[in-house]
């Protein structure tokens, strides 16, 4: 199953995933929220670097600006200003928490035994283009510029959005 | 190596499955969904590479979902402070007006 | 020549015209309902008298007319109707009374706030009972046999804010109802066994007059014994007689229609109609002789104790009825028939009668009442003859056919012949102490104020006066035409000088008994209560039946019933609670999931999503 060469890539591959593993199971267990947060920046970096790994790097370059950047600053701000109480323990529910993680342990097993079942047929070279951002860009403003410029129609919506609820009611 | 990544992406999106069911703390439950979006664009742009048909279409589709993921935690947080207002807390089990 | 026998269907149609003119009327219309009823009733009779008229001819032939009504497989339905010279008769007896009954009830009734309904009830059963008698097989029969039901009751509650007179019109339907049971076991075996299922009366004839042996006679038996049944619910006869006393508590015109001259007579035109089994079965014959004979004497001495005036009238009426039966089981049909036709004219006219009494002094107790003779005087003389004609007295209606059947039993029975007699005596004897009590001596109590009552009800009196008097003169034991032309055999002058003399001489002795005691008063009223009370009592609490049937039948059912109702309560009702409590649980927990919080509602769908996944993907796994 896992006869795979010992390459560079498979060692950095390695790696990145242990580091975005660990990070996720990190997020889970930690007590303290802006811990939680960090160890998500940490997953949010390993991504990039797997991006990287595959020949993206201008997507690797958006997770480390956007996740890595602005969602992980946007959540610490948001846990800077809602109150906590520093490290209150979970309420237990128990059955609640088994069920979820049967399921999502499950759910593992099922993603997982698919993945080892399909056969993936060779795939042909891949042709990231002489420079990825580039290609993207000509990409997206030719071929996918209507939901581009639909998706620049929801984030204006959306971040007007967010500004109109989190703003104070005007008395 | 593509089952490789699969295999990785599938263990982050039941991470964060598992992170959204449970969780107490509302901002950590929308991090859990970032994860799993997160273990969606993984698929997408391993699949650009080692898929049948390798393409850039993967790596466009995967910018797409980090603009939405982006839009979606900013209204989340958005909501959560318009809770906490409201309400004092951010705790999800908190929030149970849908039962009455 | 039977021009009117064909258009016979249209006599039932009458009455069911003025019915539903009068429904459709309601209540408000009270002279022109009384009107609609009364000539509904008038045409019924116009046309019955016609048909009767041109089949008075000796060679008539009956007349039938049937139609398909449904056809299932091979199996075809005919209906129709049919006029023989016994319906003729009856159409006549039917029509007659129900016309006179309309026309006293505009005076009895006058002052009754539902006049209409009551019009409207009546055109209701002459309408069935005219069907019952035209039917031309036993389905139809039956269905009008349950329509006359359905009219008694509906007529014996029509007082119904009175409690006595709801009970009684239950006890009526209910008592009957048993009864009508047999009828239709009865009739369901004879289709049953009837070569062909036919039904009507021309094959059953056939089928039993020719000795075939189509049918066994153990199961020609059985299915006399159950039509008999019928008729024994529906003529009162022992031990199913009990209503008919009670029915009394409906309107005095309905007791004279109902339960005097028609439907109790239904009984017996019922085994008339059906002769032909009856006479195939010698037990049947046995059984409907003994019962008919038992219930003569039975009924007359109980009538011998009664106070109310009508119950003495209505056990006068089983008694008769019982009569007719031991007549017919004794072989003569013509005595069972012809006593009918007698007894309908001159117990109508007693029951109008003593509604005209009633009228007067708002009383039914004989002891209130006296010296109404003079003040009453149509009244008294009409009663006088019905009271003759019924106790036996020659030359009146009454005597004739009582003679037929008590020579009859001369001839055949000797036990029945004294049973007879004996009730001829008691017969006799009440109806002098019902006269005498009430028409002569001094004034009672309730008589001072009494008048006579208006024409429209002794104008009735008047008209039945008359076949109570002359009626017997189609039948006498040297002229024997109505037997001739009722059964289309020339028979034979009959007659006993014995059954004659016996007959005669009970009678009078009865009344001369009655004299004594309550007319001239030389013998005291108690002397025989003084002597045996315990007979006294018992006559007057009818042999105890009802409180026999009160501890035998009624409360073992109710006993039934109550445990019935444990068991609907905590078995039934146990699941049905059942039902509602599980839902409700499940309800609760459904309630419980639903907690208002989004992680236990996303929980839910991805379980829900992983067992579908397992679900669609596991079939794989499967062998």
């Amino acid at each position: 199953m896992f006869n795979i060469d010992f390459t560079g890539e498979f060692a950095a591959f390695f790696v990145f995933s242990a580091i975005m593993i660990s990070g996720a199971v990190l997020m889970i267990s930690l007590d303290k929220v802006v811990h939680m947060v960090i160890s998500m920046a940490a997953v949010f970096l390993g991504l990039a670097g797997m991006f990287v790994l595959l020949e993206a790097e201008f997507v690797a370059f958006v997770q480390v600006l956007i996740y890595a950047g602005a969602v992980s600053i946007l959540m610490i701000f948001g846990i800077m200003m809602t109150k906590h109480h520093g490290g209150g323990r979970e309420r237990a529910k128990p059955l609640h928490e088994t069920l979820a993680a049967v399921s999502a342990l499950s759910l593992f097993g099922i993603l997982f035994y698919a993945i080892r079942t399909t056969a993936f047929p060779e795939p042909q070279p891949f042709q990231a283009g002489e420079d990825n951002t580039m290609a993207i860009g000509e990409l997206l403003y030719t071929g996918y510029v209507i939901p581009f410029e639909l998706l620049s129609v929801l984030l204006t919506v959306a971040f007007i959005g967010a500004i109109v609820l989190a703003k104070k009611e005007a008395d | 190596m593509l089952p490789s990544y699969l295999t990785v992406a599938a263990i982050l999106f039941c991470i964060g499955l598992y992170g959204a069911l449970v969780k107490r703390n509302a901002i950590i439950v929308l991090l859990s969904l970032e994860l799993m979006l997160n273990a969606v664009n993984l698929n997408l742009v391993a699949f650009s590479k080692y898929g049948v048909v390798p393409s850039l279409t993967g790596q466009i589709f995967s910018l797409f979902t980090i603009t939405v993921a982006a839009a979606e935690a900013a209204i989340g947080v958005a909501i959560l402070f318009a809770l906490f207002r409201l309400r004092g807390t951010v705790n999800v089990d908190e929030f149970d007006k849908m039962r009455r | 020549m039977e021009m009117y026998s064909q258009a016979a269907w249209l006599i039932p149609l009458f009455p069911l015209a003025a019915f539903l003119v009068l429904t459709a009327l309601g209540r408000s219309f009270r002279r022109a309902g009384v009107l609609i009823g009364t000539l509904g009733s008038l045409a019924a009779f116009v046309l019955s008298l016609f048909i009767v008229i041109d089949r008075l001819d000796a060679n008539t032939v009956d007349y039938n007319y049937a139609f398909d009504w449904m056809k299932i497989g091979d199996y075809t339905l005919r209906i129709g109707f049919e006029v023989t010279n016994l319906t003729a008769m009856m159409l006549v007896v039917v029509t007659l009374v129900s016309f006179l009954v309309n026309v006293y009830s505009a005076g009895y009734m006058k002052n009754d706030e539902r006049i209409t309904v009551f019009y409207g009830y009546v055109s209701l059963f002459t309408f069935s009972m005219l069907g019952l008698v035209l039917s031309d097989n036993l389905l139809s029969l039956y269905i009008f046999w349950e329509l006359v039901g359905v009219c008694s009751f509906l007529l014996v509650g029509f007082w119904y804010a009175k409690p006595k007179a709801r009970a009684a019109a239950k006890k009526a339907f209910i008592v009957t109802r048993i009864g009508d049971a047999g009828l239709l076991l009865g009739i369901l075996l004879l289709f049953w066994y009837m070569p062909g299922h036919a039904l009507d009366f021309t094959t059953i004839q056939s089928v039993f007059d020719g000795q075939s042996g189509a049918i066994t006679t153990g199961i020609t038996t059985l299915i006399a014994l159950l039509i008999f049944l019928g008729a024994v619910g529906k003529s009162g006869q022992f031990p199913l007689h009990v209503w008919l006393p009670d029915a009394m508590e409906g309107p005095t015109p309905i007791s004279a229609l109902i339960h005097a001259a028609t439907m109790v007579a239904a009984g017996v035109f019922l085994i008339a109609r059906t002769y032909d089994i009856f006479q195939d079965s010698a037990a049947a014959m046995e059984t409907v002789a003994y019962i008919g004979g038992f219930t003569a004497i039975f009924a007359a001495t109980i009538a011998l104790a009664q106070n109310d005036i009508k119950r003495i009238l209505a056990y006068s009426t089983v008694s008769q009825l019982g009569y007719m039966m031991m007549a017919l089981g004794l072989g003569s049909l013509t005595g069972g028939v012809f006593h009918l036709f007698t007894h309908a004219f001159f117990k109508a006219l007693l029951f109008l009668g003593a509604g005209s009494i009633i009228h007067a002094v708002h009383t039914q107790n004989i002891h209130e009442m006296g010296g109404l003779g003079a003040k009453m005087k149509v009244t008294a003389w009409t009663f006088a003859i019905g009271a003759l004609a019924l106790s036996g007295i020659p030359p009146l209606s009454g005597f004739w056919s009582k003679d037929m059947i008590l020579t009859a039993a001369f001839e055949t029975n000797p036990l029945l012949f004294f049973v007879g007699l004996a009730a001829a005596f008691c017969t006799a004897l009440y109806m002098s102490r019902l006269f005498f009590l009430v028409f002569t001596g001094k004034p009672g109590a309730a008589s001072s104020g009494a008048q006579e009552s208006p024409v429209t009800m002794t104008l009735p009196l008047v008209v039945l006066a008359v076949p109570a008097v002359a009626a017997g003169f189609v039948e006498t034991p040297w002229n024997g035409w109505f037997g001739s032309w009722l059964s289309g055999e020339a028979e034979a002058a009959h007659g006993s000088g014995v059954a004659i003399v016996a007959s005669i001489a009970v009678g009078l002795l009865g009344i001369y008994v009655g004299w004594l005691v309550y007319g001239k008063g030389s013998v005291s009223r108690t002397a025989l209560a003084d002597r045996v009370p315990w007979l006294v009592k018992l006559l007057e609490r009818s042999y105890y039946v009802d409180e026999l049937y009160a501890v035998f039948v009624v409360k073992p059912l109710k006993l039934l019933g109550a445990i019935l109702i444990v068991i609907d309560e905590y078995v039934i009702g146990g699941l049905v609670r059942l039902t509602g409590i599980a839902t409700v649980s499940a309800g609760r927990l459904a309630a419980r999931l639903q907690n208002g919080q989004v992680q236990t509602y996303s929980l839910a769908a991805v379980i829900g999503f992983v067992i579908i996944v397992i679900a669609l993907v596991g079939r794989r796994f499967l062998p």
